[in-house]
């Protein structure tokens, strides 16, 4: 159990794990005894879960990389299994029912199929990094209020 | 001018035995759990997660600090903590908040409940 515990202490953020972990692998050979095994490894736990999800925002990072990494590659492949039968092959004849059709049915439906595919990929990838930005953006915020003393009001 | 602790109110049960175990002394972790242990008659037991997680978040908020130097014939790799003056201010005002609580519920318990 004592192994278990070091690598949950392994886990916690590398400033909680620098300053704290080795006082808290003392204390649980301690109060093993007292407390139980088991109580002090819940115990970890519930701190693992507070430091990554409460006091580091880390996991504001690692969603805004997932969301975009969503929005990027499914709107890619969205786009190549059911957008790329919208995109036509470049147009052979300039007749008036192709012009027509092309103004009806919107522009980048019928465009010629690479400048099609650049026109989606383009709109998706800045998608993509219109969120990674907004992410970061807001993470970077708390990360710097983080690092300020505390402020104390008064009157 | 006085210092508006109602941000920091109502401090959550770890916290204010945290701050309540460190109001007589400095005290290194391992110390701090076993005063709240005391205090609490064995009802309150602080883990060590519990008890470091809590501490870092007092820390940043400037309630509490890291003892200077430990006391002398002790182990040099034992972290001593000590209330600062702030902390200090906003324990006595949770406790003054918990008085009024308590007093409230006394005086709502000794009445006799009317029928409606």
């Amino acid at each position: 159990m004592r192994t278990c515990y070091r690598c949950l202490l392994w886990l916690h953020p590398p400033v909680f794990r620098r300053e704290y972990a080795g006082e808290m692998l003392w204390i649980f050979d301690q109060s093993s005894q007292s407390q139980g095994t088991l109580g002090l490894f819940f115990d970890g736990l519930g701190s693992l879960a507070r430091q990554w999800l409460l006091r580091s925002a880390w996991w504001r990072v690692v969603l805004t990389l997932a969301l975009a990494t969503l929005q990027i590659v499914f709107g890619g492949f969205a786009m190549l299994l059911f957008g790329h039968r919208h995109l036509v092959e470049p147009a052979q004849d300039l007749s008036l029912n192709n012009l027509a059709e092309f103004a009806q049915d919107g522009a980048i439906a019928h465009q010629p199929l690479t400048i099609g595919i650049l026109m989606y990929l383009t709109v998706f990838i800045t998608g993509g990094l219109v969120i990674m930005v907004i992410g970061l953006t807001f993470w970077t915020k708390s990360f710097a209020a983080r690092r300020q003393p505390a402020v104390r009001k008064v009157r | 001018m006085t210092e508006d602790y109602s941000p920091f109110l109502p401090l959550s049960p770890a916290a204010l035995h945290i701050l309540l175990s460190l109001a007589a002394e400095d005290r290194h972790g391992y110390a701090i759990m076993q005063e709240v242990a005391r205090q609490s008659e064995g009802q309150y037991k602080l883990g060590p997660g519990t008890l470091y997680d809590n501490l870092q978040k007092l820390m940043n908020q400037g309630l509490v600090e890291a003892s200077p130097q430990p006391p002398a014939h002790d182990d040099p790799r034992r972290r001593y903590f000590r209330l600062t003056s702030f902390g200090r201010g906003v324990l006595s005002a949770d406790v003054a908040r918990l008085d009024a609580v308590v007093r409230e519920a006394r005086a709502h318990l000794s009445t006799p409940r009317r029928a409606t």
